[in-house]
């Protein structure tokens, strides 16, 4: 592990079991991340999307030890975490933060803003009293609010401001790494810009090391660094950020097709995905793309793929990778329209 | 065909309020919309703008504390017989009128897949109940016993029997010109058959097996396609999706999105899409409306608009979403938040988050106006 290195993650699975019958006796399992590793480096964001129900929440959980791994290590900063408890393990989480899909959820509505975000201060033995209000009124600043919301509670606030609360809250112990969970799915476009900017400014000033969880393809794209395509609970691809125009697993290239795109004159000419996602509690057999999959052969049931480099860093599990030929796309053709367009303005 | 004569759906002037403890809620101010014949025309706008509120009034689906107020929703069907244009006014009518056109002449499907089909009955049966209530299905009937004799023909039966089937159908053949009204049971069974010819039709594998299952036995597309079935089942004038695909992912969406396509070039419906993805938009429809805090900002259509936005709240709503091919370091943002409609500002709803307002946009309301050829905007200072 490099020293530019804060987080890495060897082989994460995470099952959980189902219960059935009079005595709730184990009967299954469901996969929720089956097998997943991947290093990040200080200062980038790294992106993971993926359909409802591939995981990507779960993995973003295990990682801050929200969840208990069934299998697998997880290195913070150098340190295995993987199985610390008590003091250690608080220690630790002071570095690490998470932001919540659902801000009006995540935050208690009986307590005001400031008590909100100041608790953290106030667990970790920092600051109490007048020193959190000043400490508060800081965090609330970096976020774009100001001193008069702070007595307020989250009832008062939009869902964007909302969200920026969560932010500031997430920021109140000076973290290294913030696990971003679908930030922006509850907020209008307008909003969503605004919360978007405000976290790729805050990465800036503060250096921090996001790990960015999004079911928006072009929104991921806009934020990170690299992109980690999850299905089923396994990473199918990890990209620099390119996506669209590298993508290498058939998944990812329908992934990328069904974004509608923002223009008429391209309508109707997606590549559509037939069929479904799996249940994780029997994924597919072999890769586990293939019952979905335009160019599955024989292979592709019988042996399960490696997560393979394919140069520059660029991973992929697919038997085939670039050997395949996607055909045109729309999503590339519009580009070039709109990059044409633009060279001539 | 005089212009008004292809909008098969008008609204003018609508204005919906909400009675609530913390005051009068002014969710439409004003809304003015049209829907042509054979077109999609999508409705766009953030959380709150009156989207789904303009939905719910024109199916008369608003309930207290919500009261329509003003306006004129029209409604204009061809006669069948006659081939002349007929408008209702739909605010007009009776309540027993209206229930006839829901669900039997305009049709929506709600959100969210998971709560809208009832989870205690059979999906067939459910799709059937909407057949019953606004469907003559006494040809129907018939047409079902026709093929039940057919497919016994088709089987191993003796030679004088046969000749007996066959006299059936030739008795069935003639009492199709002028059907008798079906018995209860068998109009049941007839309800039943075209609830599995609509699964059918929007694409579902093993139709007759889907229409005995219950909603919870399905995919959430699979729902939303059910969904659908149902919406169509009287092949409406008019289908409404109110968010629709917003609860799917994005390669179901991508399936329901060209399902909804081809459907509406077999069937002829016009479609009324209300998203707040400008993407699907792009994707389905050939007209737009831009709504903001409860009025119609823009109306155009979507090629034109796309091209050329002429109200600043629909230039900032298209700029403002990332896009897949680009790469940006920020995102142009509209700043502040969408108001408070309890206390909406004056003149024009936009004026405080934009960067083009003049005195005049904080003391009156800009009008809707056709300022070029086809292309509707409400603003002082539109962007040429």
């Amino acid at each position: 592990m490099s020293s530019n290195t804060i987080l890495s993650i060897k082989n994460i699975k995470k099952y959980f079991p189902l219960t059935g019958g009079v005595f709730r006796r184990v009967v299954g399992k469901v996969h929720a991340v089956d097998d997943v590793s991947f290093d990040i480096n200080r200062g980038e964001t790294i992106g993971i999307v993926g359909e409802s129900g591939c995981g990507k929440t779960t993995l973003g959980r295990t990682i801050l030890r929200l969840l208990e791994p069934t299998e697998g290590t997880i290195e913070f900063d150098g340190q295995d975490i993987t199985n610390l408890r008590g003091g250690d393990l608080r220690a630790v989480r002071k570095n690490m933060q998470i932001v919540f899909q659902d801000p009006m959820a995540s935050l208690n509505p009986r307590i005001t803003i400031k008590n909100s975000v100041g608790e953290p201060l106030v667990v970790n033995g920092i600051a109490r009293g007048p020193k959190m209000r000043d400490m508060v009124l800081k965090l609330l600043s970096k976020v774009g609010l100001t001193e008069a919301h702070l007595n307020r509670f989250p009832h008062e606030f939009s869902g964007g401001q909302r969200q920026r609360i969560c932010i500031a809250r997430a920021l109140a112990l000076n973290p290294k790494f913030i696990v971003m969970d679908e930030p922006t799915s509850s907020t209008d476009v307008s909003v969503q810009a605004q919360t978007l900017n405000l976290m790729k400014d805050l990465q800036q000033d503060l250096n921090l090391t996001y790990l960015f969880i999004s079911h928006d393809l072009s929104v991921v794209k806009h934020m990170s660094d690299r992109i980690a395509v999850m299905y089923l609970g396994k990473i199918v691809e990890l990209t620099p950020s390119d996506i669209f125009r590298s993508a290498l697993h058939p998944y990812t290239f329908a992934l990328v097709s069904a974004v509608p795109i923002p223009d008429p004159r391209f309508a109707g000419k997606a590549q559509i995905l037939s069929g479904e996602v799996p249940s994780p509690i029997n994924p597919p057999v072999g890769c586990r793309f293939h019952p979905r999959c335009a160019f599955a052969e024989e292979k592709c049931w019988k042996e399960e793929p490696e997560l393979r480099d394919t140069g520059d860093g660029h991973l992929v599990a697919c038997h085939y990778a670039g050997e395949l030929d996607f055909g045109s796309s729309a999503q590339l053709d519009y580009a070039q329209a709109v990059g044409k367009q633009d060279a001539q303005t | 065909m005089a212009d008004s004569d292809e909008r098969v759906l008008e609204v003018k002037g609508l204005v919906t309020n909400f009675y609530t403890y913390e005051g009068t809620v002014l969710a439409l101010d004003g809304v003015d919309l049209f829907l042509r014949r054979g077109d999609t025309m999508g409705v766009v706008g953030e959380t709150g703008c009156g989207k789904s509120v303009t939905a719910r009034s024109i199916l008369r689906l608003v309930e207290p504390p919500g009261r329509i107020e003003e306006g004129e929703i029209l409604f204009r069907q061809i006669d069948p017989e006659s081939g002349e244009i007929e408008t209702v006014d739909l605010l007009k009518l009776s309540a027993e009128e209206i229930l006839k056109t829901r669900g039997g002449k305009i049709a929506i499907v709600f959100q969210d897949p998971a709560t809208y089909p009832n989870p205690v009955f059979r999906i067939g049966d459910q799709i059937a109940e909407v057949v019953l209530l606004h469907q003559d299905l006494s040809s129907d009937v018939i047409e079902m016993k026709i093929e039940e004799l057919q497919d016994k023909l088709t089987q191993d039966v003796p030679a004088e029997k046969r000749s007996q089937i066959e006299e059936k159908i030739d008795y069935y053949s003639l009492m199709l010109q002028e059907p008798p009204p079906p018995d209860d049971k068998d109009a049941k069974k007839a309800a039943l058959r075209r609830a599995t010819q609509m699964l059918e039709m929007v694409r579902m594998p093993a139709p007759a097996t889907i229409a005995t299952q219950y909603p919870h036995e399905l995919s959430g597309g699979m729902r939303q396609r059910a969904l659908i079935a149902m919406a169509l089942a009287c092949n409406p004038a008019i289908l409404i999706c109110d968010e629709a695909t917003t609860a799917l992912d994005v390669t179901v969406q991508a399936q329901v999105l060209n399902l909804l396509n081809q459907l509406k070039k077999e069937i002829g419906t016009s479609i009324m899409i209300i998203t707040h993805d400008m993407g699907v938009v792009a994707e389905t429809c050939n007209w737009v409306n831009v709504m903001y805090a409860g009025t119609t900002v823009e109306s155009c259509a979507t090629e034109e608009l796309f091209a050329t936005p002429l109200h600043p709240y629909t230039a900032g709503l298209l700029t403002a979403v990332p896009k897949l091919h680009e790469t940006k370091d920020r995102l142009p943002q509209i700043l502040g938040t969408v108001p408070n409609l309890i206390t909406p500002p004056t003149g024009c709803r936009f004026h405080p988050r934009c960067e083009y307002a003049t005195s005049i946009c904080k003391t009156e309301k800009p009008k809707l106006e056709e300022l070029r050829p086809g292309h509707w905007v409400a603003c002082f200072n539109p962007l040429e």
